[in-house]
């Protein structure tokens, strides 16, 4: 214990002894770093979407889109094409999202096994970014405990119009204070790793959905 | 193939390293395509980015700032993930890392653990010790799997096993795995893989990771990868340990608007990995309930301490630079002797051993400056080797050794003879008469003796014409005097 | 417009001819060409090795030879990096204030041959005759350190009868880097090996380049190899007219 009290301090003495910068100088340096990089998006609300659909199909995930009035005939259709039944849900999705065609056990500290009997998982999402097609997960009650998004093999996640932004830096942004837990999700699991192949699917979900609802009024 | 000492202390150095590979075409073919694939990704994403300038000037910026406060951003990271439920650990060294992580895993009583990639792990040689000690450490990483089970080395930072193909690939699995009839489709390899782990995910109770970066404003831990391997072993076990530099930590939750969009384009090619993973100490009923961090030295604010040098720790382990470089595409990363190889490994390995080992490395480049051009946080590769160059040389000098290479007394002479235009023109005139003897009457040399035979080894020399250009002008100026 | 040539310690005793060839080159572009005999050598050599002491020296030599030129011109970009690129960490490490200033008032002065051509005389058709199929090398130092750019092509595509054959991989580097080439002969070998293969393939007469250096490296192979190609630096090309075709050396 008090060896590494002493090592600690030993490797922040180096450290310091290597500085020359005063502490209360640090946040007003950080603040004057250059960020000349692209912070805003440049294109409408739909060639967004559209941007973020085609990056999606690229990953082969597959995208659906639906009017807010219909997320649940949507969700049923989507569910049904895929032929899974038994499905997982986070304890903050939204009850009428749980069709009656399935089999649903909702989260409420599913055990490791039963979650990997699940055949499929509907989450929400906190964001997505449309240049790289990405979704961010920050695991809320709604999108649900990490494991829940990790372990079936079939993952449709339902995003609204409103929470596609089109870069990284806008993610940050709407983000407020940073959260404790985050998934940057980019298409199903790949590896290059034999012959620099991209091979689909190794763990996590092989198989993602996804729903946008058009919740914006554009012109 | 002998098996491959990625050891700095005892490697062979560089240019005897890199022999066998050389002669090993099968290898310079896997390297080179592996290479060629990803600089063509990253080719094309970075020509669509209009901004790829100004993220590369601000990803210094940020690393840079973070290295001038280190002390700052590591205390508060450590305060913020102690509130969060973590518990912080300090290790100076390989050894002290070693057993600070062994004395976590005795606690949990682990025999064994899954492990994320993380080329710390291997800078430290931890899975041989905790081996030594009982506790069996399962790579999880495919490319990781791929040398664990075939007993080989990694020879890449992002994908290690890029010098193996698929017959090779199928043959390690097939054997270890007991699948005679395994394809070679790579699909089919990939399956075998994700069977084989899936039990050891769901029960193996413990851990380790490396961290891809740290955040202080958060005390939260980030993991970038693509095949979910890395969210299985962050999310289903009950203990995280996590293995981090110090110099991974960032400033703001926020810098990762840079980080993210430079790395998986400078890695893999791609606009964003397929997975990264971000927590933040322990959360109630989500994941590992207990957390721990190694911060570990090893060298590395030894490297703080030069102003020029320091800029090696900005490197966010993107293997841009060794994709990027002419000398790694012929030889691989085995031939670097250490778990860093390429541009980066030739400056970052002699600097954490304090040059006391990896002395060749620094000179096991055509300076170039590919790696500079490529590189996400624009650390001046060749600037440094120069650097590493001076100051392994003053070492020599100073211990006395290689007094009488003849690459020194060629270039001690050499000054000498530089000094002055009179005693240059004298060496011109004994250079054309040293190499009569050996030029044919094409005038060409095709062989060299001693240590000049290098050259002469591939290359012929065209012989020393028989007027000098100073001696032409001379000539011309008292023609036209005339 | 007068300039002084610094011809390099390389291409004074291997290849007279290229310095001759920018003589006559500028000289025919009005340029009143002078040549210090005092020189002798950038000190690149000895600073890549890690000689820096001894770089320093040869470094002081320069600024010292030419504090007064109106302009010195180097028929070789790794020399002109060694200048612009490591002279200042030199010369602040072991200069005093006042030689760090006549550097200083120096730099602007020094040009790489094709920047002279392109930026100080401000012409890229030079009047030259070369009709041959011809490929071009871009050296690592002009490439990466001096951004010569597209600078090279300009001046070649107007050059009369020239078949310019584009290289493959042209930006990879062909092995030479100096010491390295004798440090690390196998490696050095080796990535010729592979810059051959892209070079052979254009099926040009001439592989030519800034740099002699390279040159001197890939011309060894081809030479060794029978191959029928040679090599030949750019300042001859353009030095080449019809009148007074390039001679074959």
């Amino acid at each position: 214990m008090s060896r590494s009290v002493s090592t600690r301090a030993a490797i922040l003495d180096r450290i310091r002894a290597a500085s020359s910068a005063s502490p209360a100088e640090i946040p007003a340096a950080c603040a004057a770093l250059p960020r000349n990089y692209g912070r805003h998006g440049q294109i409408s609300a739909n060639a967004r979407i559209a941007l973020l659909i085609e990056r999606l199909r690229e990953y082969d995930a597959e995208v659906a889109e639906c009017a807010p009035g219909e997320i649940v005939q949507a969700i049923a259709r989507v569910i049904e094409s895929s032929g899974r039944r038994a499905l997982v849900a986070p304890p903050g999705l939204p009850r009428e999202w749980l069709v009656s065609a399935c089999n649903w056990k909702i989260d409420d500290y599913l055990t490791h096994d039963e979650i990997e009997y699940a055949e499929g998982v509907v989450t929400g999402a906190t964001c997505a970014i449309a240049e790289s097609g990405t979704i961010v997960l920050h695991h809320t009650p709604a999108e649900g405990r990490r494991v829940l998004s990790l372990l079936p093999d079939w993952h449709l996640c339902v995003l609204r119009a409103s929470q596609v932004v089109e870069t990284l830096p806008e993610y940050f942004q709407r983000c407020g204070s940073p959260p404790a837990l985050a998934t940057f999700i980019s298409g199903p699991s790949a590896t290059a790793d034999i012959e620099m192949t991209r091979i689909k699917g190794v763990h996590g979900p092989r198989f993602l959905n996804v729903l946008i609802v058009h919740d914006i009024v554009t012109n | 193939m002998s098996h491959p000492v990625l050891d700095p202390r005892v490697a062979p150095p560089f240019p005897v390293a890199a022999l066998p590979v050389l002669r090993n075409p099968q290898l310079r073919k896997n390297v080179a395509h592996a290479t060629d694939v990803i600089q063509a990704k990253r080719a094309r994403l970075v020509a669509e980015k209009a901004d790829w300038q100004a993220l590369r000037d601000s990803g210094a910026a940020i690393r840079d700032h973070v290295l001038d406060n280190l002390a700052h951003y590591l205390e508060q990271f450590e305060e913020r993930c102690t509130a969060a439920g973590g518990v912080v650990h300090w290790a100076g060294d390989a050894a002290e890392a070693r057993t600070l992580i062994l004395n976590i895993l005795r606690e949990e009583r682990a025999d064994e653990v899954i492990k994320i990639k993380t080329m710390t792990s291997a800078e430290i040689q931890l899975n041989p010790f905790l081996g030594e000690n009982g506790i069996a450490a399962h790579e999880t990483d495919l490319a990781e799997i791929i040398l664990q089970l075939g007993q080989d080395e990694p020879s890449h930072i992002v994908v290690p096993a890029l010098h193996v193909n698929r017959s090779q690939v199928r043959e390690i699995f097939a054997r270890t795995m007991g699948l005679p009839d395994l394809s070679d489709d790579p699909q089919a390899l990939t399956a075998a893989a994700r069977a084989y782990l899936r039990k050891m995910f769901l029960t193996v109770p413990t851990a380790i990771s490396g961290a891809n970066f740290l955040i202080a404003e958060t005390g939260s831990v980030v993991v970038v990868e693509s095949e979910g391997n890395g969210r299985m072993c962050l999310t289903l076990p009950r203990t995280m340990i996590t293995l981090a530099g110090i110099e991974k930590v960032l400033p703001r939750y926020q810098d990762l608007e840079v980080m993210l969009q430079v790395l998986a384009r400078s890695a893999t090619g791609e606009r964003m990995n397929p997975y990264t993973s971000v927590w933040t100490g322990v959360t109630a009923g989500d994941g590992p309930q207990r957390f721990h961090v190694v911060l570990l030295d090893n060298g590395r604010t030894g490297i703080l301490r030069s102003r020029r040098e320091r800029q090696t720790l900005r490197c966010i382990r993107c293997a841009a630079c060794m994709n990027a470089c002419p000398v790694y595409r012929q030889t691989g990363g085995h031939a670097y002797g250490s778990v860093y190889p390429g541009p980066i490994g030739a400056i970052l390995t002699p600097q954490l051993m304090n040059l006391e080992y990896a002395q060749s490395l620094p000179y096991a480049s055509s300076l170039c400056g590919a790696c500079y051009e490529v590189c996400p946080v624009k650390i001046n590769i060749p600037e440094i080797l120069i650097d590493l160059r001076a100051a392994v040389t003053e070492r020599e000098r100073a211990e006395e050794r290689r007094f009488f290479d003849p690459m020194y007394v060629g270039l001690r002479m050499a000054n000498k003879v530089f000094a002055s235009a009179s005693r240059f023109r004298a060496a011109q005139r004994m250079a054309r008469l040293a190499l009569r003897p050996f030029t044919g009457k094409d005038g060409w040399i095709r062989r060299l003796p001693g240590y000049a035979s290098r050259w002469t080894m591939s290359r012929d020399l065209r012989g020393v014409p028989q007027q000098t250009f100073r001696e032409w002008w001379a000539e011309r100026n008292r023609k036209a005097m005339r | 417009m007068r300039a002084s040539l610094f011809i390099t310690c390389y291409n004074d005793t291997l290849f007279p001819e290229t310095g001759q060839a920018v003589v006559r080159l500028l000289e025919r572009l009005g340029v009143e060409v002078e040549f210090r005999p005092a020189q002798t050598c950038c000190g690149q050599m000895h600073a890549n090795t890690g000689f820096r002491g001894e770089a320093f020296s040869l470094a002081k030599q320069f600024v010292r030879l030419y504090a007064d030129a109106e302009a010195v011109v180097i028929p070789s970009s790794s020399c002109v990096a060694m200048v612009r690129d490591q002279y200042p960490h030199l010369l602040a490490e072991l200069g005093t204030d006042a030689l760090r200033r006549e550097f200083e008032t120096l730099l602007p002065r020094v040009h790489e041959l094709s920047e002279f051509l392109v930026d100080v005389l401000q012409v890229e058709d030079v009047g030259a005759y070369f009709p041959h199929r011809v490929t071009y090398h871009a050296s690592c130092h002009g490439l990466r350190a001096l951004e010569l750019g597209d600078r090279p092509l300009r001046l070649l595509n107007h050059v009369r009868g020239l078949e310019l054959a584009t290289l493959e991989n042209l930006d990879r580097c062909c092995g030479f880097g100096g010491t390295f080439s004798v440090k690390n002969a196998e490696v050095s070998s080796a990535m010729l090996s592979a810059k051959l293969q892209d070079v052979l393939a254009t099926r040009a007469e001439f592989c030519t380049a800034l740099d002699n250096s390279c040159l001197i490296h890939l011309g060894g192979a081809l030479h060794r190899e029978y191959a029928p190609m040679r090599t030949i630096h750019m300042a001859e090309i353009l030095a080449s007219t019809q009148d007074a075709p390039a001679e074959m050396v």
